[in-house]
């Protein structure tokens, strides 16, 4: 699956500027701020509205927005899928007052990939509009309604990268699946790289498992950024970092061209297997040679 | 053996791994042994001058609600060693617990053993606590 790849087809309304990863980053805090388990409705006054599970994003919705779900689900497809068949489900689910996405993949005119996807895209979507116009939730609901299935839902860095990768979608999908092809068990990570569209690092990809809030995520990459830009004072080579910390606690970065990755491993045992696997990466491509050299745990 | 006999004396000291290290100050990033060969001061003084940059400048609340996330225990956010690998070079820096505010910078070729390095350097460490 590449949320990427089609991110840049069928997000065509989202507000990109300058100001819009600075604006994200600020709604999103306000959902890193609730306590873990919260499940309710982030309001936006008139304007919109986030339903949250366990603080993941399960829906979005901003009035702004041009496209909505069954637009996407249906433009995924080719051919279209069939605009009559998508609103009788679409109909049957507004009387039975259950999700449209789900029923929609029970019938078999979507698979559970592109339903992600699809959602993906429309949540990104709806949150860059809110944030783009400037609003702040003016209040959270809370409920116990669960029953959203947490394959389709999404955490804020989720949403903070897919919007990151508008700048370079082929870039991202790149870092997407090196980043894939890298952690190991024990692991999460991001890529990012500097751009004019932030004055920080622009977090470009993030792995299912990261669920850091997303101004620690971003901390973190401008912390490694600096690493590399000190280290670049005395030796121009330096791709591949280790720092341990808490007894067992590791973070691994590393370079290929502009884009930078941070692995986060709970164990000593983590970072020597993500090192390792540079390992065999950088014997294929060339980028990180001396990770070679780094195969065993310290 | 020089290696074996004294790992990690100031300067230019094992044959073996031909590694060099010194004391610098976290604060300030300066190298802090004054008798230093100059070789040895010409390998380590980039290294130690990132220090001010690399220690104290990540929130210690971001590395523990990341610790948190991890799984480990939050309370300690202080990096304990950050290594440093490019074609050329292993670089290390490893703070002295012992000595709040120091820590020991080393530098040794990229071909040398990276096990052996951090066993010698964690020796070195150790003797310099008092361990």
């Amino acid at each position: 699956m590449s949320v990427e790849r089609e991110s840049s087809r069928v997000l065509p309304s989202i507000p990109v500027g300058p100001g819009l990863i600075a604006s994200v980053l600020r709604l999103l805090a306000f959902i890193d701020d609730l306590p873990a388990g919260a499940t309710g409705v982030l309001k936006f006054g008139e304007d919109g509205l986030i339903l949250l599970e366990s603080r993941k994003i399960c829906w979005a919705v901003a009035r702004s927005m041009r496209l909505r779900l069954t637009d996407i689900l249906r433009n995924q497809s080719t051919p279209p899928l069939p605009r009559e068949a998508v609103e009788e489900i679409y109909r049957r689910c507004k009387v039975d007052g259950k999700p449209i996405g789900e029923a929609l993949v029970m019938s078999g005119l979507v698979t559970e990939a592109g339903l992600r996807v699809a959602l993906f895209k429309h949540n990104g979507e709806a949150i860059a509009h809110l944030a783009g116009s400037g609003l702040s939730p003016d209040a959270f609901v809370s409920h116990t309604r669960t029953g959203y299935d947490p394959k389709f839902s999404f955490s804020p860095c989720e949403v903070l990268a897919m919007l990151g990768s508008l700048d370079d979608p082929a870039r991202a999908l790149a870092a997407q699946i090196e980043l894939g092809n890298a952690l190991v068990p024990d692991s999460f990570g991001a890529a990012f790289v500097r751009s004019d569209t932030t004055s920080g690092a622009l977090v470009i990809a993030v792995d299912r498992a990261c669920d850091l809030p997303v101004s620690d995520l971003v901390e973190v990459c401008n912390w490694t950024a600096g690493l590399f830009d000190v280290a670049h004072t005395f030796d121009r080579e330096a791709a591949l970092a280790r720092a341990t910390w808490g007894g067992h606690l590791a973070l691994v970065t590393w370079r290929a061209k502009d884009v930078a990755f941070v692995g986060l491993c709970a164990s000593r045992a983590a970072a020597a297997r993500l090192v390792s696997r540079l390992e065999s990466t950088a014997k294929s491509s060339g980028v990180i040679a001396t990770a070679a050299r780094y195969g065993g745990p310290a | 053996m020089r290696a074996r006999r004294d790992p990690l004396g100031s300067g230019l000291e094992s044959g073996a791994l031909d590694l060099v290290c010194a004391a610098a100050s976290l604060k300030t990033g300066a190298l802090l042994d004054q008798n230093l060969p100059e070789r040895a001061r010409e390998r380590l003084e980039g290294l130690a001058a990132t220090l001010p940059d690399l220690f104290g400048t990540l929130d210690p609340t971001c590395l523990d609600r990341i610790a948190e996330r991890l799984g480990g225990e939050p309370g300690d956010t202080t990096f304990r060693e950050i290594l440093l690998l490019s074609d050329k070079s292993l670089h290390v820096i490893q703070p002295l617990t012992g000595q709040p505010g120091v820590a020991l910078v080393a530098e040794c070729p990229a071909t040398s053993s990276i096990g052996l390095v951090l066993s010698a350097i964690r020796a070195r460490v150790m003797d310099m606590e008092g361990g």
